[in-house]
């Protein structure tokens, strides 16, 4: 009957009442939003940062490298020589280095060319099919596989850099001869094939240049192709000219006639190895067996090469730190609202305190304790904070999913407003709560102390 | 059954109040009245254990409630004792019905919705059953806090003032239901007032002076 009555007491004015729990919603679902997010970026970062000490790449900056090799978002920092960077990868103090190499998406997803190593690096098996063992075989990861709705066997054609709309390869199709597990980390969201898949997709050079060269000189698109067919292109040094090998894709794409041709040849003809020379990888992950590599390599590389290698953690708490600041702002803010809400609560119970002594002693008048007194105005606080709290986590999960849907298309970082953090979003609830009990104790005390002779004497 | 014995009370050291002794049987009506300022309301909230009393006795059906203290008053008040005031003052929130359930659950834990209607048909209000108070007349209004007053089958009934802001039919028509249900429930009824409209019906008079 008590909290019948605090229930239809604080519907009896509900604009006082839709106030507070207009603001008490606002702030929890901030809060409860932030503490998701956070919670779910920093696994999500942290997952896939397992097993990689230090990444070794073109020079630039450090945290794209790190953004582009470990996590995918950012654009590589260049392209590092492969054959120098093998020495490195052999280095006594290496327990595992994977190589990767950038080059073409589908639209949208990543073509990565890397090893086996990776996949296992992100614990993830093959949930149908095999891993690559040829060139132009890929696997695909597993947001990769349903979104697209790609299965064993099924061909496609690469687009050339990392959008969607840039130019498609006509030639060289790949076949997808894997699917991998989900795993919940960035491997879900790639295409994986070897490095001379994507070594033989584009040929020698950086793709940029050749671009370039290609639309301001389309003459030579033909000289290119020629090339091509007198295969070897790789390992005739003298081809390894910018721009010059690069041109015979424009030719392709120009000329359909001479794609059927190139896509025999890559087919059947010259598949690149991993032995080929004077290739170019955009970057290598490194497991050190032994963790002094951590703060000599760093030096050792910058000294003797002309790569850099960056320390992913390092990067990442820095990425935090800058995060930090803003996730702390807003949480203040959060709080300030809640405090607002607070007082919100305790200024309209007070007054309606006012109006309803007379309805309190009424009551006591009826048989009813002290103790019920206090009931009703701490159960009137409570009630309100119980709906703002329960429509302030719903539409902090409103929020994650329209949050989520822009992040994964920008991102291909989802965050999942299922979950729930037991430990954090209880401590939101008690402070939910203990803000109602707050604003309810002085006007509860009211209640309880009521002179009840004088306040029907005065009536 | 209500009687007391050499009340006095004050509120503060330079005025005492000496009250009249009362006996007053179930089914029958006593008027308490007085010009203002004679502590008639005082009597009243003294009778309705609201005001600890300095010295002096009150027996309701053989029980002193003087040395009652806490939510053991709360509880024989609520039981015992019914109230009507002068204004009356309901939850604002809550209809007609569920003010009449409350007042029965706050003095016996059970909400007795059967004699809530019932009582409510016998004052003619049963189609207001479900309106909020605040939107029925003085008149009604007034008969509500007379039902309310009579929900828990109280010992004694005490009213204040009831009839001094209604006009004559209406104080009439409360004074006769006042009467009548005393009378039906075994309650001792005890009227404070100066109204004199009321003093010509009651021969049973004591006055404070």
């Amino acid at each position: 009957m008590i909290g019948k009555l605090a229930w239809k007491n604080i519907w009896f004015k509900p604009l006082n009442t839709i106030l507070s729990i207009l603001l008490l919603t606002a702030s929890v679902a901030i809060i409860t939003v932030l503490i998701l997010v956070e919670k779910q970026f920093e696994e999500k970062y942290q997952s896939n940062l397992d097993g990689v000490d230090l990444v070794l790449g073109a020079q630039g900056s450090p945290l794209q490298l790190v953004l582009s090799s470990v996590y995918q978002v950012d654009d590589p920092t260049g392209n590092i020589s492969y054959d120098s960077v093998k020495v490195w990868m052999k280095h006594p103090y290496v327990k595992k280095a994977i190589p990767l190499a950038y080059g073409d998406n589908y639209v949208g997803f990543k073509i990565v060319g890397t090893t086996p190593d990776y996949i296992e690096k992100y614990q993830a098996t093959m949930a149908e099919g095999n891993v690559f063992e040829h060139n132009f075989e890929v696997v695909v990861g597993a947001d990769v596989a349903e979104k697209l709705n790609l299965n064993i066997g099924d061909r496609f054609k690469g687009t050339h850099g990392s959008a969607a709309e840039g130019e498609v390869h006509e030639h060289g199709e790949y076949v997808v001869v894997g699917i991998a597990s989900k795993t919940g980390k960035v491997i879900d969201n790639l295409i994986l094939s070897n490095i001379p898949t994507v070594w033989q997709m584009h040929h020698v050079e950086s793709h940029e240049e050749g671009h370039e060269e290609v639309s301001e000189n389309p003459a030579h698109g033909e000289e290119g192709h020629v090339h091509h067919e007198d295969e070897a292109v790789a390992e005739n040094p003298a081809h390894g000219e910018p721009g010059h090998v690069h041109d015979e894709h424009e030719a392709t794409a120009e000329n359909p006639a001479h794609g059927e041709e190139g896509h025999v040849h890559d087919e059947h003809e010259t598949d690149m190895t991993i032995d080929e020379p004077n290739m170019e990888i955009t970057s290598v992950l490194i497991e050190f067996k032994n963790k002094m590599g951590v703060f000599m390599w760093p030096t050792l590389i910058a000294q003797n090469t002309k790569m850099q290698a960056a320390l992913p953690t390092y990067q990442m708490n820095r990425v935090f730190d800058m995060f930090g600041v803003g996730i702390n702002a807003l949480k203040y803010l959060a709080f300030g609202i809640m405090l607002i809400s607070g007082i919100s609560i305790f200024i309209a119970l007070f007054n309606t305190l006012k109006e309803r002594k007379a309805e309190f002693a009424l009551m006591r008048v009826n048989g009813a304790k002290r103790r019920q007194l206090l009931m009703v105005v701490l159960y009137e606080s409570i009630l309100l904070c119980l709906v703002g709290y329960l429509f302030g986590t719903i539409l902090g999960r409103v929020g994650i999913v329209l949050l989520s849907q822009a992040s994964e298309s920008d991102f291909k970082l989802g965050f999942n407003p299922m979950e729930i953090i037991w430990e954090k979003e209880g401590v939101l609830f008690g402070l939910t709560l203990l803000v109602g009990l707050i604003a309810a104790l002085i006007p509860a005390i009211k209640a309880y102390t009521l002179n009840i002779s004088k306040t029907l004497a005065n009536a | 059954m209500i009687s007391t014995k050499n009340i006095t009370f004050s509120y503060n050291k330079d005025q005492t109040f000496i009250m009249p002794d009362l006996f007053c049987q179930a089914g029958n009506t006593i008027l308490v009245t007085g010009n203002s300022g004679k502590g008639k309301t005082t009597y009243l909230h003294i009778l309705a254990g609201l005001l600890q009393p300095n010295s002096g006795e009150i027996m309701i059906d053989n029980k002193e409630i003087t040395h009652l203290k806490g939510s053991k008053a709360d509880k024989f008040r609520g039981k015992n004792i019914g109230v009507v005031f002068q204004k009356s003052h309901f939850i604002a929130s809550l209809s007609v019905l569920e003010n009449l359930e409350m007042a029965s659950w706050l003095a016996s834990g059970k909400k007795h919705t059967k004699r809530a209607k019932e009582l409510l048909h016998k004052l003619d209000i049963s189609e207001q059953a479900h309106k909020l108070p605040n939107q029925l007349s003085v008149g009604q209004q007034q008969r509500v806090s007379i039902a309310r007053a009579l929900i828990n089958e109280p010992k004694v009934l005490l009213a204040d003032e009831p009839t001094s802001s209604l006009d004559d039919k209406n104080a009439d028509n409360v004074i006769e239901l006042l009467e009548t249900l005393s009378k039906e429930y075994k309650t001792a009824l005890i009227i404070v007032t100066h109204d004199s409209r009321i003093k010509e019906k009651f021969t049973n008079q004591i006055t404070m002076v």
